[in-house]
């Protein structure tokens, strides 16, 4: 398999803020891959860097086989966190014009503005001007300018932030479509939930460094911790105190517990057999949100003004 | 290329679109012809007004210069007898009482005003006074040119000279017909104010057409980095390729703009035969260096424009721009009446304004050295270079940093490392 994004030991400075540092992944054609990380932790950064909008310092960056990104500018298509489009064009001249930066050109353009138009049901919209659309029309709309010329490596930047839950459909079908014809997708989130559904891989990178990559199954499977889940009819809040659990989350007739390692659970159960009557039990390995904030922790306090960051 | 054309298209097209471009192309001209005769409209409005008879009170103590003083006031009546004026002769022996009581009724506003005149006033070892109400500049003058020019004819009257005969004299005409070199034709006077305006009118148009334009510029760079479009653009095109394009865009709109202001230059010259003063010569230059001074501009109103995320922002960073900016617009006068003195040949060299400096030296003298054109433009070109080096250097880095604006030392470390 090809790989559609590869990048070796990429470090990128702003002065004397180092906002990513040595870092490495890769990205194989037709896979999806959840960039994780919190605010500030350098997904932007690398993002800008696949994209030669901005180029490393040190390190080696490889997309779709070539080195030199701009060259193959006209083969990503990009969707920013915040979006923007031009308010006083039309539709149509959105698409056209966003076409032809992406390098489409007479019929092909043309076929390819009437295809997106009516996929995302905006076909009568098309000479009204972007101010005239709703919030939910605009953003199908952008997004449909990053898949207009059918790019073989798409980068997604929080693509469901405040879509309803029928365009977040339309959407995650569209980025399926485009992974079934082979195409690359690199999209950052923080929708846990979202990235274990659509995701292959995650890579999750705080303060400019990778913590983990991986499979999602990999990356839960290398968290040996285990999760008990109890459902039970009585007070189950004496299971906090019991020396193999490290957290608790409990309310009246649930709790979840985080065990510490060489705890068996089948411990925990008897005593919790003794206080309530269990109703379910089930021990699970912990989902991308708990290792997400297990590994960013509480301890993280992103504080940047350099370029290339948000703020 | 393609794709900085792509660029160029849609700024040209989303720019000239506007209802504010429509306006600009009408309303400039417009703004300059109601400059250029809006000052003679006040002159007449002024002119025309009608004022009560005002009196002014002489105490002649020389005894020779009253009568004179009446004939003054007697032909500007004729003159203008909307604004009329009354001489009353008052005497007295206490020269304190006989001033404090004028000065009384000057308060009262029985008269306008009082003039005393000493014998001395006349040999020329003392002054004349003039007391008056108000502290009008326009009548004030007047009425001291009165004092003067009777004083002078009762000196005259003195010697024996017949001043009338004099004036009539005086008021012979004499014509002094203005040649133009270049064409050999004879300009009447209307003409003259025609051609010492003419390179006023075309700085004003430049400096309109490059300003107003860089503005627009600042304006649009500042949304699209406010709206995010930045980020998206750039993921298509490059920087310098997005900056090339919307200067060349802009640069269109510029060339559309000045072409249809010389175009109206040019009937109304024709129209009104003043083709020496719209010479081809002059918009060829014009447009000489129209291109370098815009792209100049263009590229600090872009380099400013991404380090800024908001318009007020831009503003207090443009502030000293537009502080050197105006110099040709403070020394048009002076430039057009001295276009050869070592002042204008030096301002001929400050980057931003050598196109305003050197049209209204051109214009007002044809014969401004050739290698000052030369050199100034080679110059020009330097400087253009340079700028959008700096500012395309700027603009990577900008366009896509939020937060708060960089400090000029900022700017300059982002020259540096990107």
């Amino acid at each position: 398999m090809t790989e559609a994004v590869l990048l070796e030991g990429v470090t990128k400075r702003f002065g004397r803020f180092t906002a990513v540092e040595d870092f490495s992944m890769r990205l194989p054609a037709g896979q999806v891959l959840g960039f994780l990380g919190p605010n500030g932790a350098g997904k932007t950064t690398t993002l800008r860097m696949v994209m030669s909008i901005i180029y490393p310092d040190a390190g080696r960056l490889s997309v779709l086989g070539h080195s030199k990104t701009l060259e193959v500018k006209d083969r990503i298509g990009y969707l920013p966190e915040e979006r923007g489009l031009y308010r006083k064009m039309t539709v149509q001249e959105t698409l056209e014009y966003f076409g032809r930066l992406k390098g489409l050109s007479g019929r092909r353009l043309q076929e390819r503005v009437a295809t997106v138009l009516e996929r995302i049901g905006l076909s009568q919209w098309r000479g009204k001007r972007v101010e005239a659309l709703s919030k939910g029309m605009s953003q199908k709309l952008q997004f449909v300018t990053a898949i207009l010329h059918e790019p073989e490596l798409l980068i997604l930047d929080e693509p469901f932030s405040g879509l309803d839950p029928l365009n977040v459909d339309l959407l995650e079908r569209l980025i399926a479509e485009r992974r079934q014809a082979g195409a690359a997708v690199i999209f950052s989130t923080h929708q846990l939930n979202q990235a274990e559904r659509l995701c292959d891989r995650i890579v999750l990178i705080n303060r400019g460094r990778k913590i983990i990559d991986g499979t999602v199954a990999e990356v839960r499977a290398g968290f040996s911790t285990r999760i008990v889940v109890l459902d039970a009819v009585g007070d189950l809040s004496a299971l906090a105190r019991h020396p193999g659990v490290v957290e608790a989350r409990v309310t009246a007739g649930h709790a979840r517990l985080e065990l510490a390692d060489g705890t068996d659970p089948q411990e925990v159960l008897r005593q919790a057999v003794q206080v309530a009557r269990v109703t379910r039990f089930e021990v699970q390995r912990p989902d991308l949100q708990e290792i997400f904030v297990r590994l960013v922790g509480r301890d993280h306090a992103p504080t940047d003004h350099s370029p290339g960051a948000r703020s | 290329m393609n794709k900085v054309l792509t660029v160029a298209r849609r700024e040209f097209i989303a720019t000239v679109r506007t209802k504010a471009f429509l306006l600009t192309v009408v309303l400039m001209p417009a703004v300059i012809v109601a400059a250029i005769y809006g000052g003679q409209a006040v002159e007449r409005a002024a002119r025309e007004e009608t004022k009560a008879l005002r009196r002014i009170a002489v105490w002649d103590r020389a005894g020779q210069v009253y009568e004179q003083l009446q004939a003054q006031v007697a032909a500007h009546n004729r003159q203008r007898p909307n604004q009329p004026f009354e001489l009353e002769s008052v005497s007295g022996e206490d020269s304190a009482a006989v001033e404090a009581e004028l000065a009384r009724r000057v308060r009262l506003g029985d008269i306008y005003g009082y003039v005393i005149i000493t014998p001395q006033a006349v040999t020329g070892d003392s002054g004349a006074v003039l007391a008056r109400q108000d502290n009008q500049l326009e009548i004030g003058k007047r009425i001291e040119s009165w004092i003067r020019e009777a004083i002078i004819d009762a000196r005259l009257l003195r010697v024996g000279i017949d001043p009338q005969q004099i004036a009539a004299l005086r008021l012979q005409p004499v014509p002094v017909l203005a040649r133009d070199v270049t064409t050999g034709t004879t300009l009447g006077d209307d003409k003259q104010v025609a051609r010492f305006l003419t390179p006023f009118a075309f700085m004003f148009l430049m400096f309109m057409g490059t300003f107003g334009i860089a503005q627009g510029l600042l304006t649009t760079l500042i949304e699209e980095k406010g709206s995010r479009i930045a980020e998206v653009l750039l993921s298509a095109v490059s920087p310098t390729q997005l900056l090339a394009g919307k200067i060349i865009g802009m640069v269109g709109v510029g060339f559309v703009l000045l072409a249809a202001w010389g175009g109206v230059a040019l009937l109304v010259a024709q129209r009104y035969h003043l083709a020496e003063v719209v010479t081809g010569y002059r918009l060829t230059l014009a447009a000489l260096y129209f291109v370098p001074g815009f792209l100049l501009t263009a590229s600090l109103m872009a380099a400013i424009g991404s380090a800024c995320n908001e318009l007020r922002e831009a503003q207090s960073m443009v502030f000293p721009l537009s502080l050197i900016n105006a110099l040709p617009l403070i020394f048009w006068l002076y430039l057009a009446e001295h276009p050869d003195a070592p002042l204008s040949v030096a301002l001929s060299y400050v980057p931003p304004i050598i196109p305003f400096v050197m049209i209204l030296r051109v214009c007002a003298d044809p014969a401004t050295p050739w290698w000052q054109v030369v050199s100034t433009l080679a110059w020009l070109w330097v400087c253009v270079w340079a700028t959008m080096w700096a500012a395309g250097k700027v603009f990577r880095v900008g366009v896509l940093m939020y937060g708060k604006p960089p400090s000029p030392l900022e700017l300059l470390r982002w020259v540096r490392y990107s």
